[in-house]
């Protein structure tokens, strides 16, 4: 029952998933909140599209988008999503219902109150099997019991019968992928998977997507704000800032050669193993903007150490970078100035020394 | 809603202010014209008197009524809801016909025969009247003496027995075995020796359920429970009886407590021997439910009735809608304010007359329905009772002296004159006492209470009023002279039998102050009515009865000894194709034994 | 669990005794005319009361009289005799529990089946004008009394005298098994009557109940599993069942109270009837024993709820 076809090997450059111009708006009493403001990007079969973001970036939203899961609530959805030939946007919700679990399966951030805590863990397996096909229920309790063992539950015949506050923490989230991995989907999307767990466990529980991956062939989008997470998994990343899309590149690319100031924020306040002990850590100042009255020009500028009157103005589009077409970024700063900045903070400077370093306070590329 | 009071009335001679139809020939007959207009009736509504009799024969009336019977036997019955059901099943030496307050020889064979020193009674019985299944056998004299006797047996306590058999010679030794002033010389004679000058007086009171007859040999086994259950297994000498099987049970069959009864023709009855027509086959009555439900049933139904005093509401839907299917009857009884004589500010006349001054009687009449079901009383005999035109008629007594009771409406310029006179001269009530008034707490007495209290208060009294449920309110505190309730807003009494004795007597007299159920609940002990009282007990004669008792009626408003308020009249309903008859003499309950289906 | 649902009715017991002596003295205490002289009829004569006091028992001092009563309740179910009529409690008793049982357990179905339905359609339809509807209607049932509810529909829709004659009127109620036709319609209007107030009640927590948990994250995985919305709101119920399970046992003592008055307007001979009119007629055994009765079905349907929880949510069995 697992595919053989697309086992580890980077896959054909068809696009799984599509997203294009997604915007996503909640009329609320206070005014309308823009969750998602014009996202594009996709995923390719078999590989791994991590979204980076603090929270109220709109990663969630959009992943939930996706299987429709926004409907119910009021939103206004505009843009395309592409699955399989067809825009899960405007498919209709039966359709897309037999969607959800079945190609495209979804898992949640915390398991405890992501499982049904009144319905045994088996039965839970077993609904999201019949859900979408027509087995008899002893042959879905086998699948459930089979699906236990393959994300390594240990004794999985009598663990069918618990409930879910009967699991651990780790056993509960590998429950969660059980489930959602009842029906061999061909995209997987993991929304903070490991946020509710321990350290130990998330390794194991990252170890386990991974190798679930290279047996089943399937694609995952994994949505999380812990880049440490992202640099384990993730073959591509999308890095997210009040609804949008600032950066995004592979992986490695990433992580060597970031061009956001937003994402110099993110990599330089998780401490390195590698850097000088007595380097400080360098938060980024500020929280995260209201949604609804978002500021004016580039989003990020109020907390950008780097920028410049006229940023307040202009909205930078997201564009190629010189270097690496597949490299993207919007930033207003010239990509010389970009990188010369990035030189002097990965050398530990802080960002008011790269600045001066780099020598040109206020002046545009 | 329930009331206790008993409600027997029966007049001799029909001079009354009600003109009655004389039904002077012996049996059968049943009279049906009204001769002469009737004060006290209803303009507009069908008056006992003029309500024509004669439907068809058969059929089966449906009855409901909201509360149980207390009592069926015959030896224990007084409520006004028992006796129709008791009325059409026994029959005493003496009883009514529905038109009339005028005793019908009934198991007598004529009037009774008193002697000339007014203490022997004789009363000779009909022959041929047999008692129904199991008993079967032909009614004796014995029959009726074992009746009487088993009245004084403790597990049976007939309530009437001491209060108006107590001149019987050897009543005050009988516990239920002969007594020795019952004497029965033959099958068919009975007499009474009495050993006071009783005899006139004695014998109006045959016409009492008392004297229905009841076999010694099949009762005194059951009479031997404490208490008797005779009721259980009792059996008719009417032309009805409670249904019952082979061995004479009724309980569980004819009458199942809480539920139903069931009347069915008694087989052994001989109309030849009676004056009652029963034309209705059966009689099923239904017991439970609540009042305002069954009064629009009734209305809207055709068989069937209702049989209990009809409230405002109810009153007041028919007398819009269905006009001819209400029966008002006068006769209901009075109704007074009890002021404590004895102890509180009350013992005082001077503010017990400014208390009747002041009162608004009038509008406590409008909490009762207004005119259509009560009149404002101005003495203490009412309609119906011998004694009533004697003792000032509507008007009541006439002269300077009765000034407080000229105005209904309540006058406060005489009031205030007669506190002044009690001794506080600004004219209000500026004593320290607080009055203490008990009222029931359901309406109308509610209401009544209410006025009363406000009385009082415009009076200058402080008062704490209290209202409870109406069983409670007589058996806790107006009954109980020890409690000392000051005042008892809304009391009153329905005579047992016409004689205006049974009206005054057990209310007024010093001599009838009980401890516990006590019903002269103002403590009246006022030397020189005790005296008139004594006196009047003895007199013999219709017309001197009627006219010793008005005196002392106008004798108690001249001492102000209570407040009357209302004469009440009440009201039954009946279905589109009933012809309700009712008895006059039992606050216009329906009798059975003459009503008829269309 | 055993020792659990053991430990409770013990624990029962115990609280009916204590309700025994409670009910006793709260009938002796209240302001009601002595029981004896009510017997004793008109114009009672002290000898006569006494005697009757003797035989009812009451010249005895009260805490002897309670002693009696309990002995004679749990030694040996005998709840003694009506003082009005002299016939056995028990079987006075036993003799009407049948209408009462049909009346209360047609109530109680209608009750939850409304509440339920009511609730979840309000809940799903929030702020609708559907909602709004239902919401306002379940206000004036919690709030209408009974008796002048049961008047009302009585004055509307009895065949009798109502102005659409659509149901039998009161007084029509026969057994089961005389004529199972009429007997069931000539409970509809009791039984609507009676269960539209708890089911109101229902319906507005189980609409609260049912909001929050349709927002829970279990529901949107369901959702994310493809699951048909049917089935997604069953998972919701489910859950939304379990804060308000405890509220049974406590309806269930509004359902037996207000089904004394439902009784006696529709004229239903059952225990509720006879109670009404024992009170009338300071008839202790029979006032005691109905109470005592009720109490416990109320202590019965108590234990059943607490022991049910423990069936309905596994997360509280093991503590």
């Amino acid at each position: 029952m697992s595919r053989r076809d697309l086992a580890g090997a980077p896959s054909t450059s068809e696009p799984l998933l599509r997203v294009e111009e997604l915007y996503v708006e909640f009329p609320t009493e206070d005014g309308v909140v823009h969750a998602v403001d014009g996202i594009t990007y996709q995923v390719l079969p078999g590989r791994t599209l991590g979204i980076v973001g603090e929270s109220g970036s709109g990663k969630t939203v959009a992943s939930l988008t996706t299987l429709g899961l926004t409907r119910r609530q009021g939103a206004r959805i505009s843009g395309r999503i592409l699955f399989a030939g067809q825009d899960l946007v405007t498919l209709p919700e039966d359709r897309l219902r037999a969607i959800r679990g079945n190609d495209i399966a979804m898992i949640f951030q915390d398991p405890l109150s992501s499982l049904h805590p009144l319905y045994k863990v088996g039965a839970q397996l077993i609904e999201a099997v019949r859900a979408h096909r027509d087995v008899p229920k002893a042959r879905a309790r086998e699948r459930a019991i089979e699906l236990l063992a393959l994300v390594g539950i240990p004794d999985p015949a009598r663990r069918v019968d618990e409930y879910p506050h009967e699991f651990s923490g780790g056993m509960r989230q590998r429950a969660m992928i059980a489930m959602a991995l009842a029906n061999e989907p061909k995209l997987l999307i993991a929304d903070e998977p490991t946020t509710a767990l321990d350290v130990t466990v998330q390794a194991q529980i990252l170890a386990l997507m991974e190798r679930l991956q290279r047996e089943l062939g399937m694609a995952i989008v994994i949505i999380t704000h812990d880049l440490g997470v992202v640099a384990e998994m993730a073959d591509d990343i999308a890095v997210m800032y009040a609804g949008r899309i600032i950066e995004t590149a592979s992986a490695a690319r990433l992580f060597a050669a970031p061009e956001h100031p937003y994402t110099w924020g993110l990599l330089r306040s998780i401490p390195r193993l590698d850097g000088p002990r007595a380097a400080d850590l360098v938060p980024i100042p500020g929280t995260p903007p209201s949604l609804i009255h978002r500021p004016t020009g580039c989003h990020f500028h109020p907390r950008c150490p780097y920028a410049q009157p006229d940023h307040a103005r202009i909205d930078p589009a997201l564009e190629p970078t010189p270097d690496e077409p597949s490299h993207y970024v919007a930033c207003l700063l010239s990509a010389q100035v970009r990188r010369g900045l990035w030189r002097e903070l990965a050398a530990g400077r802080t960002p008011a020394q790269a600045l001066e370093a780099v020598g040109q306070p206020g002046a545009p590329a | 809603m329930r009331s206790i009071r008993t409600i027997l009335a029966i007049a001799f001679a029909g001079s009354t202010a009600l003109a009655l139809a004389a039904c002077g020939s012996s049996s059968s007959e049943p009279s049906t014209k009204a001769t002469g207009a009737s004060l006290v009736s209803t303009p507009g509504y069908p008056s006992p008197a003029t309500e024509s009799l004669g439907g068809k024969r058969g059929g089966t009336l449906e009855v409901l009524q909201e509360s149980d019977f207390e009592h069926l036997d015959p030896g224990t019955t007084y409520a006004a809801l028992d006796y129709p059901v008791v009325f059409a099943t026994q029959r005493p030496l003496y009883s009514n016909k529905p038109n009339s307050t005028e005793p019908t020889p009934d198991m007598a064979a004529g009037p009774p025969e008193i002697s000339a020193n007014n203490k022997t009674i004789t009363v000779h019985i009909k022959e041929g009247i047999h008692f129904s299944p199991p008993v079967n056998r032909e009614v004796t004299s014995e029959d009726v003496a074992y009746a009487i006797e088993r009245g004084a047996n403790p597990d049976v306590a007939n309530p009437y027995l001491k209060t108006y058999f107590n001149s019987l010679e050897g009543i005050n030794q009988a516990d239920g075995g002969p007594i020795k002033g019952i004497e029965t010389p033959n099958k068919h004679e009975i007499v009474f020796h009495l050993d006071e000058a009783k005899g006139f007086f004695v014998a109006e009171a045959l016409v009492l359920p008392l004297t229905a007859a009841v076999p010694k040999e099949y009762a005194e086994k059951y009479d031997k429970n404490k208490p008797s259950n005779y009721a259980a297994y009792e059996v008719a000498t009417g032309p009805y009886m409670l249904k019952n099987d082979a061995e004479g049970k009724v309980l569980g069959i004819g009458y199942v407590p809480g539920k139903s009864a069931t009347l069915v023709r008694n087989p052994n009855w001989n109309p030849k021997t009676d004056f009652r027509p029963a034309y209705l086959n059966e009689i099923d009555i239904k017991i439970g439910g609540s009042e305002p439900v069954i009064d629009r049933q009734v209305l809207e139904g055709t068989t069937i009735v209702q049989n209990e005093p009809v409230p405002q509401s109810g009153v007041r839907l028919a007398a819009e809608h269905y006009k001819s299917q209400m029966d008002i009857s006068p006769g209901g009884g009075n109704r007074y304010v009890a002021l404590d004589n004895k102890v509180g500010p009350f013992a005082n006349i001077d503010l017990r007359k400014a208390v009747w001054a002041a009162l608004d009687r009038v509008a406590l009449n409008k909490e009762r329905g207004g005119e259509v079901v009560s009149t404002v009383a101005t003495h203490f005999l009412y309609p119906t009772i011998n004694g009533f035109e004697q003792a000032g008629g509507l008007k009541g007594p006439a002269g300077p002296q009765f000034d407080y009771n000229e105005h209904p409406e309540g006058d406060m310029a005489i009031a205030e004159k007669y506190i002044k006179l009690a001794g506080y001269p600004s004219g209000k009530y500026t004593g320290t006492q607080t009055v203490q008034v008990v009222g029931a707490s359901s309406p109308p007495e509610k209401e009544d209470a209410e006025v009363v209290n406000q009385t009082l208060k415009n009076l200058g009294f402080n008062t704490k009023l209290t209202l409870v449920e109406v069983s409670t309110m007589y058996a806790k505190y107006c009954g109980v002279p020890k409690e000392e309730i000051d005042v008892c807003p809304d009391v009153g009494w329905v005579a047992d039998f016409a004689d205006p004795q049974t009206v005054l007597d057990v209310t007024f007299a010093g001599k009838s102050i009980e401890p516990v159920g006590n019903v002269n609940f103002g403590q009246v002990d006022n030397p020189k009515i005790n005296r008139a009282i004594a006196a009047a007990e003895v007199v013999q004669g219709k017309e001197a009865r009627g006219k010793a008792w008005a005196k002392i009626d106008d004798e108690l408003v001249e001492d102000a000894a209570a407040v009357p308020f209302d004469w009440e009249k009440t009201a039954r309903l009946e279905g589109k194709d009933v012809h309700g008859v009712a008895m006059l003499w039992n606050e216009g309950a329906w009798d059975y034994s003459f009503t008829s289906l269309k | 669990m055993i020792r659990y649902i053991i430990q409770r009715l013990l624990w029962g017991v115990v609280l009916l005794i204590v309700l025994a002596v409670l009910i006793f003295i709260l009938f002796r205490v209240l302001p009601t005319a002595n029981p004896a002289l009510l017997r004793a009829g008109r114009d009672p004569q002290p000898k006569l009361v006494k005697e009757i006091e003797v035989v009812l028992g009451l010249n005895k001092s009260l805490p002897v009289q309670c002693w009696d009563y309990l002995k004679e309740i749990f030694l040996h179910f005998d709840f003694g005799y009506s003082y009005y009529s002299q016939e056995s409690v028990r079987s006075l008793i036993a003799e009407d529990l049948p209408e009462t049982l049909s009346l209360t357990v047609g109530a109680g179905v209608l009750w939850i089946v409304a509440g339920l339905s009511v609730g979840i359609v309000s809940a799903l339809r929030r702020h609708s004008f559907l909602d709004r509807a239902l919401m306002g209607g379940a206000l004036v049932a919690i709030s209408a009394p009974e008796f002048w509810l049961g008047l009302v529909f009585l004055f509307l829709f009895a065949s009798d005298i109502g102005k659409f004659k659509i149901f039998p009127g009161a007084g029509s109620y026969v057994g089961l098994t005389s004529d199972p036709w009429k007997w069931f319609t000539s409970l509809i209007m009791p039984w609507i009557v009676l269960a539209s107030g708890s089911a109101a009640v229902f319906a507005r927590l189980m609409r609260g109940s049912l909001s929050e948990t349709m927002n829970e994250d279990y529901i949107r995985t369901a959702r994310a599993k493809g699951l048909k919305e049917r089935d997604v709101v069953r998972q919701g119920v489910r859950a939304a069942i379990n804060p308000i399970v405890t509220l049974f046992g406590l309806e269930v003592g509004v359902l037996l109270g207000g089904a004394i008055l439902v009784e006696v307007v529709f004229d239903i001979p059952g225990i509720g009837e006879l109670f009404y009119k024992a009170i009338q007629t300071s008839d202790f055994p029979v006032t005691q024993g109905t109470v005592l009765l009720g109490s416990m079905f109320i202590i019965i349907a108590n234990i059943v709820v607490d022991v049910g929880y423990a069936y309905l949510d596994p997360r509280v069995r093991y503590s």
